[in-house]
């Protein structure tokens, strides 16, 4: 049996799971070669795909239970669990979303 | 499958594959490619989202610098879109598993995600939607490379999409392979539609966003009859309407035969049918259907056709090509008819800011406001006169020193015609749409200076009843039925036999088999309609009397809703030609 990290955290941005930390949470998702799954009540998206993330369509307040499955599971869980605990705060990306229309 | 409704403004049943129009005409070339080229068609696949993930970085990195890592960050989601391991799974699993082409596959797949996200119901989701569309357009352009440019030709019929066809847009359809269309937004008696009908191709307007939920290469049927559009329809749906289409084809025919007959009622009485055209190319086509001759040229799509003001001669040979295609029949040239914010470069600064175009500079106003134009077109007007029975009228007059000033700038051009010893006619008849309510209610006046009225019903019908008649949220208050039109008309046929001066209905009203045995009652002997409705108004009044037709009207005229008249004159027309009711 393979092993499973788990935790669960919660969603502490206004406007939910917008654009940008989903980006993030892919972006660090990548580091790990595990599965890693983020589920919300009975919907799972794969946090390496950004698509599946947006139509998880997680909002401020949310409970969100990150399940990492292989190799580096706690690792991976950990790292995912830092970015909802500082708020995605990461001064190189910006956590305020951007609507794509400015451009 | 599913089923969308809209406006139906152009009747008839087409079964095609799509062409979605947008800001960029991305013709998907095929649904499917030969099981031997799957591993080919994945590995172009392959290489182009590899060129669309540098064009991305490239993009990313350009912001960040220029803009700001806010912005950058939107391309840097972009990319992991691009990147995303089940959507690139989900499209080459339909190119190997189901042999889709890239193009088609890629489209679906984008657009499905695009509709799941704007089916989540907030606002941000379904803007990302937008971000989808993007990334589409991204990858087909790669797909399509070089063969964009022969893609905007048409090599085989299809039904076009689009959110919004202007009036250039369909003046500019490939008529020989449009066999329909749909947009998102319109009205019934939008240019749009107008076009629809003179293409004599069914089309459907006012359906609302439904575009996101195809993709090019499709099936579609456009109902024109109802008004319905069906995406990839089921084989019981689509052998229905193959069948539908058969049958319509064989009343279609038997209408055709009624060319040659005259359009007199069974007592003998003889109504003027004539035909409504856009373009010189259908005068022959009303000619076909039994027309005795123009009743309404549009001329503005002179002027919408190309990027700059035509010319005396373009409007001279344009207007030499509608006589000829029957140089013994009348044709009614209506002078400029759309507002500065429609007319080519040139004009936009004649009126920067327009809020209501309805209700501006348009038309006869703009005319005036433009005198070298207007004498370029009724210069035009009068030396075409030379070649056949070609009456001038002037739209949307309000007041009678508008109609004055026209008529006074018509002698100056005939002063200056002759001067010049370039050949024309002094007496062309001249006359004026009836539209503005103002011009109804002043109608005797009108008719001492007048030789012909026309009432245009689709803009009377707008400004009298306050409808915005492109806007489909307002759509079922605009109706040609309601009781306050029926007594303008009623108003003006008096008018006009008061001093001899003929009447014709134009206009989507004079279009419908439902109005015809009405306006008939109310005196009116000529229509000029749409040239493929002109067979079955012909066998509305085949199968009239002038008494009964009379009857109706007094009838009608007593009902005081809107929908109580259009449900007792389709009554009626049910009981005088039940064939006609498909």
């Amino acid at each position: 049996m393979t092993y499973t990290a788990q935790e669960t955290v919660r969603v502490g941005l206004e406007q939910g799971l917008h654009m940008v930390p989903c980006s993030l949470i892919v972006r660090t998702a990548e580091r790990f070669s595990c599965e890693i799954q983020i589920q919300k009540e009975d919907r799972s998206a794969d946090a390496k795909a950004i698509l599946d993330l947006l139509t998880l369509s997680a909002e401020n307040g949310n409970e969100l239970v990150l399940e990492a499955r292989g190799a580096e599971a706690d690792e991976a869980v950990k790292a995912l669990a830092r970015l909802f605990e500082s708020n995605f705060d990461d001064p190189a990306a910006g956590s305020q979303p951007v609507t794509g229309s400015d451009r | 499958m599913q089923v969308k409704r809209g406006i139906a403004v152009s009747p008839g049943v087409v079964t095609g594959e799509v062409v979605v129009l947008g800001t960029e005409d991305f013709r998907i070339p095929q649904r499917f490619v030969s099981i031997d080229a799957v591993e080919t068609e994945l590995g172009r696949f392959r290489s182009t989202l590899e060129a669309v993930w540098e064009e991305i970085e490239e993009n990313e990195r350009l912001a960040r610098e220029q803009l700001g890592d806010q912005f950058g960050a939107i391309f840097g989601a972009h990319l992991q879109m691009a990147r995303d391991p089940k959507l690139i799974a989900e499209i080459e699993g339909l190119i190997s598993e189901k042999s889709l082409s890239p193009e088609y596959a890629s489209s679906r797949v984008l657009r499905r995600f695009a509709r799941d996200l704007q089916n989540l119901g907030n606002q941000y989701h379904a803007e990302r939607a937008v971000d989808i569309f993007d990334l589409e357009k991204r990858i087909l352009r790669h797909l399509l490379g070089e063969r964009r440019e022969e893609l905007l030709n048409l090599r085989a019929p299809v039904i076009v999409l689009a959110h919004n066809l202007t009036p250039s847009e369909t003046a500019n359809l490939d008529r020989e392979f449009v066999m329909g269309f749909a947009t998102e937004v319109g009205g019934h008696t939008s240019h749009t539609a107008i076009l629809a009908g003179a293409l004599e191709i069914p089309a459907v307007v006012g359906l609302g966003h439904f575009l996101s939920d195809v993709s090019g290469g499709e099936m579609v049927i456009i109902d024109g009859n109802h008004g319905e559009v069906i995406l990839e329809p089921d084989d019981e749906t689509l052998a229905k309407y193959r069948d539908l289409e058969e049958r319509v084809h064989s009343v279609t025919e038997r209408l055709a035969s009624l060319k040659t007959l005259p359009a007199e009622t069974l007592d003998g009485e003889s109504i003027t049918l004539l035909g409504n055209i856009e373009f010189p190319e259908e005068a022959e086509v009303c000619r076909e259907r039994g027309a005795q001759g123009i009743g309404l040229y549009r001329t503005e799509f002179l002027y919408l056709e190309q990027n700059r003001i035509p010319s005396e001669e373009d409007h001279f040979e344009a207007y030499r090509k509608v006589i000829a295609a029957d140089p013994d029949r009348q044709v009614t040239i209506r002078t400029l008819d759309i507002g500065a914010d429609k007319m080519p470069e040139t004009m936009g600064d004649l009126a920067p800011d327009v809020v209501n175009p309805q209700l501006g500079l348009r038309s006869v106003r703009l005319s005036l406001h433009n005198i070298p134009l207007f004498k370029k077109q009724l210069r035009a007007i009068l030396r075409a006169a030379v070649h056949g029975d070609v009456r001038v009228m002037f739209p949307l007059v309000s007041n009678l020193l508008e109609l004055r000033q026209a008529r006074m700038i018509l002698g100056d051009v005939m002063d200056d015609l002759e001067e010049q010893q370039v050949p024309f006619r002094r007496d062309v008849q001249v006359g004026i749409m009836i539209e503005v309510p103002a011009a109804v209610m002043l109608a005797e006046e009108f008719a001492r200076e007048v030789d012909f009225f026309s009432i245009g019903t689709n803009d009377l019908i707008q400004y009298t009843l306050a409808v915005d008649r492109t806007d489909p949220s307002v759509a079922d208050l605009y109706r040609s039925g309601d009781p306050s039109i029926l007594r303008l008309i009623r108003k003006v046929v008096s008018a006009a036999a008061k001093h001899d001066v003929a009447v014709t209905v134009c206009g989507q009203m004079s279009s419908d088999p439902v109005f015809i045995s009405l306006l008939v009652g109310m005196g009116i002997r000529q229509f000029s309609s749409t040239p493929h409705a002109i067979p079955e108004i012909k066998e509305v009044i085949r199968n009239l009397t002038i008494e009964h037709a009379e009857q109706i009207a007094a009838h009608a005229l007593t009902l005081d809703l809107a929908r109580d008249v259009e449900n007792y004159l389709r009554g009626e027309l049910h009981r005088i030609c039940p064939d006609l009711m498909l």
